[in-house]
């Protein structure tokens, strides 16, 4: 099995945004609250008071928002997660450039990439807290080792489909082999960056909250913790709502930047 | 014959070899409350299978992801194809389907924890949210990718409900359908580790937090690596089963 082969299945790119279908609004109005409202009763019949509802929830938001420690945990969670994913996006996509165009990096870095990638990211952890202690640093260092793989196969996966007739041009000016690679093969991967970015922003969520699961440090998967250990299920359920907020812009983001400045590419997504 | 073999299979290897390698010699040059080398990694795994206490444990963890991944799919799967006929309601459910799907489903193990305790169900119930959403997910949008023409079509033929889901939504999203299934075996063992470790604590999760507790760091090492090694051959299988399907979809 080859790396390519690894990379085209790790790249969701083909997807249109759901949405903006005229006559949605109705059905999607009316789904969303047949689920607010079964929620509600079923947990306003069946479970203990504490227990997260629509209601409760809707309430605990200006008090969460204005919160302090909610503030600082969020922003310290969003600092680890853009540092994270900006150290994963240079390291990897230089290395996704190489071992797209190189075929001695390739073979010789394939293998571990392929199986980094597919390791589920959690076990790394008790790893990381023995080298980096129970730090902000092993946060970071879980959210770059979440975000990596994914870029670097996703880049490679572009570099190895850029049209030859670019290279050949290339060559037949002159062109230094680095500018080759940043001048050519870079914007030429771009698509399949992005791919890889939407799926390791997403994994740099999952690898910054699970790291604060783990090491108890501060950000918004501690007080997500620490909110539902005391009972205080609807405050902790503002932190999942964000998070899961954080997630869809990270996905609409990605969706975006392709339409607006590779609108090509998503010529090829309607053919799809 | 041996040449054509040592070309093919040869780089595999020498980066195989030169990775132990590099693993080897750093082990040896870094503390040994840092970093085991591989002989050592090795050495304490076989100990674990002798003593049969990684059988025990592999048992309990594959229980566990065996119990979530069926149920994600047994949901997954038929709801999925339910909303490929069902246009209204897929419309209405796709938004929800997506920001579900974009979830990190980890940040529901605290209140599933304080709800439902540390039995195995609510650790199922972890790999389940893990797994389903990339099914439902990717079925709804194999769903989408039916033409609207080829149910048109099957309607003037006067297809019967029977062959239409035979002859058209079934094959047509089952590929996408497949796709999902693989994004699902990973997010699984993911799910299934965090149960692991955060509720409960049996299984290949136990195995590594018990050896972490004691800085028995080639305990770690060795737990590491065999959930590497299962990660590895899980995502082949992911991909063959969506090559399966998909040799046609292109």
């Amino acid at each position: 099995m080859s790396v390519s082969t690894i990379a085209a299945a790790a790249t969701p790119s083909k997807r249109p945004v759901a949405g903006r279908a005229p006559g949605a609004f109705w059905p999607r109005f009316i789904v969303g609250a047949v689920i607010l409202l079964s929620w509600e009763f079923v947990v306003r019949a069946f479970a203990p008071p504490y227990v997260a509802k629509p209601s409760t929830t809707l309430m605990a938001i200006p008090r969460v928002f204005a919160d302090p420690a909610f503030q600082t945990a969020t922003l310290s969670t969003l600092t680890a997660v853009a540092q994270g994913l900006g150290i994963a996006l240079v390291f990897g996509t230089v290395i996704g450039l190489l071992m797209g165009r190189s075929q001695a990096m390739e073979r010789g870095f394939r293998h571990y990439v392929n199986g980094f990638f597919a390791m589920p990211m959690i076990v790394v952890l008790p790893l990381f807290s023995l080298w980096f202690g129970y730090s902000a640093q092993t946060r970071i260092a879980t959210i770059i080792f979440a975000a990596l793989f994914s870029i670097i196969i996703n880049v490679a996966d572009g570099a190895r489909s850029v049209p030859r007739e670019y290279l050949e041009v290339a060559k037949a000016f002159r062109a230094s082999r680095i500018s080759v690679l940043f001048g050519i093969v870079l914007p030429a991967s771009m698509p399949y960056l992005l791919a890889g970015f939407r799926l390791a922003a997403g994994r740099a969520l999952i690898g910054a909250v699970v790291a604060e699961f783990f090491l108890s440090i501060g950000g918004l998967g501690y007080y997500i913790l620490y909110n539902s250990r005391s009972y205080k299920h609807s405050e902790a359920f503002v932190g999942v709502l964000l998070l899961a907020a954080f997630g869809v812009c990270f996905e609409l983001l990605v969706v975006w930047v392709t339409r607006r400045f590779m609108p090509w590419y998503r010529r090829e997504d309607k053919s799809a | 014959m041996l040449n054509t073999a040592l070309r093919r299979h040869g780089p595999f290897w020498f980066s195989i070899f030169a990775g132990i390698a590099i693993w080897e010699i750093a082990g040896r040059s870094a503390s040994q409350a840092f970093m085991v080398p591989f002989s050592t990694t090795i050495a304490q795994l076989w100990r674990l299978i002798l003593s049969g206490e990684f059988i025990r444990q592999f048992l309990s963890s594959a229980e566990l992801f065996l119990t979530g991944f069926t149920l994600a799919l047994a949901v997954g799967m038929p709801l999925g194809m339910l909303l490929a006929r069902a246009r209204t309601l897929r419309v209405g459910l796709e938004p929800y389907i997506m920001i579900l799907y974009a979830t990190p489903m980890v940040a529901l193990i605290p209140f599933i924890l304080s709800m439902m305790g540390f039995g195995f169900a609510p650790k199922v119930l972890v790999v389940f949210l893990f797994a389903v959403f990339p099914v439902l997910y990717n079925t709804v949008e194999g769903a989408r990718s039916i033409k609207p023409e080829m149910i048109e079509v099957a309607h003037s033929f006067r297809s019967t409900e029977w062959a239409l889901w035979r002859d058209v939504m079934v094959p047509y999203t089952l590929p996408y359908t497949m796709t999902g299934v693989r994004q699902a075996i990973g997010r699984a063992l993911v799910g299934m580790i965090a149960a692991e470790f955060f509720l409960s604590s049996t299984g290949l999760g136990q195995l590594i937090m018990t050896a972490s507790q004691n800085f028995d760091t080639a305990g770690v090492f060795a737990s590491v690596f065999v959930i590497a090694l299962i990660g590895v051959g899980l995502m082949r299988l992911g991909l063959a089963i969506e090559r399966h399907f998909a040799r046609w979809r292109q």
